[in-house]
């Protein structure tokens, strides 16, 4: 039963290096039963059977990002992009070789973290807030301009369960928008909402780009063309291009042809 | 975990904004809200009273009985409130730990510290009924705080070692909800451990009685009781009943145990968690 672990290390130096990643692997155990619990493990262990099966999802990563970089991961769905985010956010361990994180992270891997419904918009800006890292007291100075952004100033005493999804969701990107690390990871977080929306995440992306070290995940050509410096094409959990945004949105959109 | 980075800022922050909304949460949609903190523990205790110092005659000799039973009431749903929610923690809050990264600990701490708080409240209430009861405050009462010290450090123990066994096996919690009801009967919340005992003139299981307070369940309340009441009837505690110091320091060395098997069973598989639960 002994697992294999790998490295994840935050350091903080003046190298240009912001991620670094070495022979990345990671592999799920998908149980084989229908049934969890501890009397199918004491059966499964009685007749021998594992009662999963290895899902080796990252093969073998390596990559390097710069700091100030903006760069896409493209891939198809299932291709193993929200696993290697996940796993460069440290939501996952590494099962074996090394992620290097040169200053702090944040990760975007869902809009509106911690969201209660029971709660107000007062209240979920708050817990949202911490889950960003904002004190209160930060939370409290940012306050006014999280809801004027969000326009939705006058239901902030309304309990979340009342908000329209995509009340909800500009609420959430309005939080979201003022959190400051050296590095940004974005799971196609932004991927919904209206015309407007899209263009206020544009606006967002265009902002960032030259500023900040982002890693964005997407299945928009269109945002990597305009947005990124560069691209990683990832295919059945291994690195098949590491290349001009051009190129790899050329080779993404072959793979449908 | 690397043991500088425990309670950082963030960490910190996380930690208050979760339990504050755990404590929102629980009393959400009721009209009395906060109050059933209270109400919850004073009903069970008006049950008990009713029944055991009312019907039954455990309590009928002691005026102090009252506040006895109350003591053992309250710091028994505290140990009870504590485990159980603090070993769901992890379930409970199996979103955030697959949406953000930071040390899960926080969840559990944070779902014990929803019960430290009930439990601080209901003390208000030990110390009105003691007052009305006669009882004069004294110095002794601030030993109550090493006690639920103790009884804390048990309970989060618990939580993290039984916690992390839940992320895979559900069957955990329904396991411990039994297994608490059996508990119940082995501490003298309800009974006194001379009941047990019997006289000298009379002795009747004198060995279980010590068996009894090595509980270190048993060994805090009775800490507690002694606290409040010692100055005006006799409270048996472990320290007291068993002349061994050898014997009577195996409370303590029971929960040093769980807790720091706990934690480093926790530290082990918390790395699993986000891809587990």
């Amino acid at each position: 039963m002994k697992r294999q672990i790998g490295v994840r290390k935050e350091i903080s130096t003046n190298s240009d290096i912001a991620i670094s990643v070495k022979n990345l692997q990671k592999s799920f155990r998908l149980p084989t039963e229908k049934s969890f619990g501890l009397k199918q493990a004491i059966f499964n262990h009685l007749r021998g059977v594992k009662g999963y099966k290895e899902q080796h999802v990252l093969k073998d990563i390596n990559f390097e990002i710069k700091k100030g970089e903006f760069v896409g991961i493209v891939g198809r769905n299932g291709s193993g992009k929200s696993t290697l985010l996940k796993t460069l956010a440290g939501i996952y361990y590494p099962e074996k070789g090394e992620i290097i994180v040169d200053g702090t992270l944040i990760p975007f891997i869902e809009l509106g973290v911690g969201f209660n419904p029971e709660l107000t918009g007062r209240e979920n800006v708050y817990l949202n807030g911490a889950m960003l890292g904002f004190s209160n007291e930060e939370i409290d100075k940012m306050y006014d301009d999280i809801w004027n952004f969000a326009e939705l100033k006058e239901f902030q005493n309304q309990k979340l369960k009342n908000y329209s999804s995509g009340m909800q969701v500009r609420l959430a990107f309005s939080i979201a928008i003022r959190a400051r690390g050296d590095i940004l990871l974005l799971d196609e977080v932004l991927a919904v909402g209206d015309a407007a929306f899209q263009q206020k995440c544009t606006d967002y992306f265009a902002s960032l780009h030259g500023n900040q070290t982002v890693i964005l995940v997407t299945h928009s050509m269109q945002n990597i063309r305009q947005f990124c410096d560069r691209a990683i094409l990832i295919e059945n959990g291994k690195v098949t291009l590491d290349s001009s945004p051009e190129e790899v949105a050329k080779a993404y959109e072959n793979l449908f042809k | 975990m690397n043991i500088p980075n425990v309670f950082n800022r963030r960490n910190r922050i996380l930690l208050k904004e979760l339990t504050k909304t755990d404590f929102k949460l629980r009393y959400q949609n009721s009209i009395l809200g906060y109050l059933w903190a209270l109400l919850r523990p004073l009903m069970m205790f008006a049950i008990l009273y009713f029944v055991f110092s009312v019907l039954l005659p455990i309590g009928k000799d002691d005026p102090h009985y009252p506040v006895y039973l109350l003591i053992g009431t309250t710091m028994w749903s505290f140990f009870t409130e504590c485990t159980s929610q603090g070993m769901q923690a992890i379930v409970v809050r199996g979103d955030l730990l697959r949406k953000i990264s930071f040390p899960k600990y926080i969840v559990v701490v944070s779902a014990t510290l929803t019960a430290v708080i009930n439990m601080l409240i209901n003390l208000i209430v030990i110390v009105i009924f003691a007052l009305i009861n006669g009882i004069t405050p004294s110095f002794s009462w601030l030993l109550v705080i090493p006690a639920i010290f103790e009884l804390y450090c048990l309970s989060l123990g618990i939580a993290f070692l039984l916690g992390s066994i839940n992320v895979k096996y559900r069957d955990i919690t329904s396991i411990w909800d039994v297994f608490v009801q059996a508990l119940f009967y082995a501490i003298p919340i309800i009974y006194k451990i001379s009941m047990v005992a019997g006289t000298i003139q009379e002795p009747s299981h004198p060995f279980i009685a010590k068996a009894l307070l090595l509980n270190p369940i048993a060994q805090c309340i009775q800490d507690i009781r002694f606290a409040f009441i010692s100055a005006v009837g006799p409270v048996d505690t472990t320290w007291s009943y068993i002349h061994n110091p050898l014997v009577s320091i195996i409370p303590v060395i029971i929960v040093l145990a769980v807790l720091i098997i706990g934690a480093l069973v926790f530290r082990k598989k918390s790395k699993f968690f986000a891809e587990e639960v």
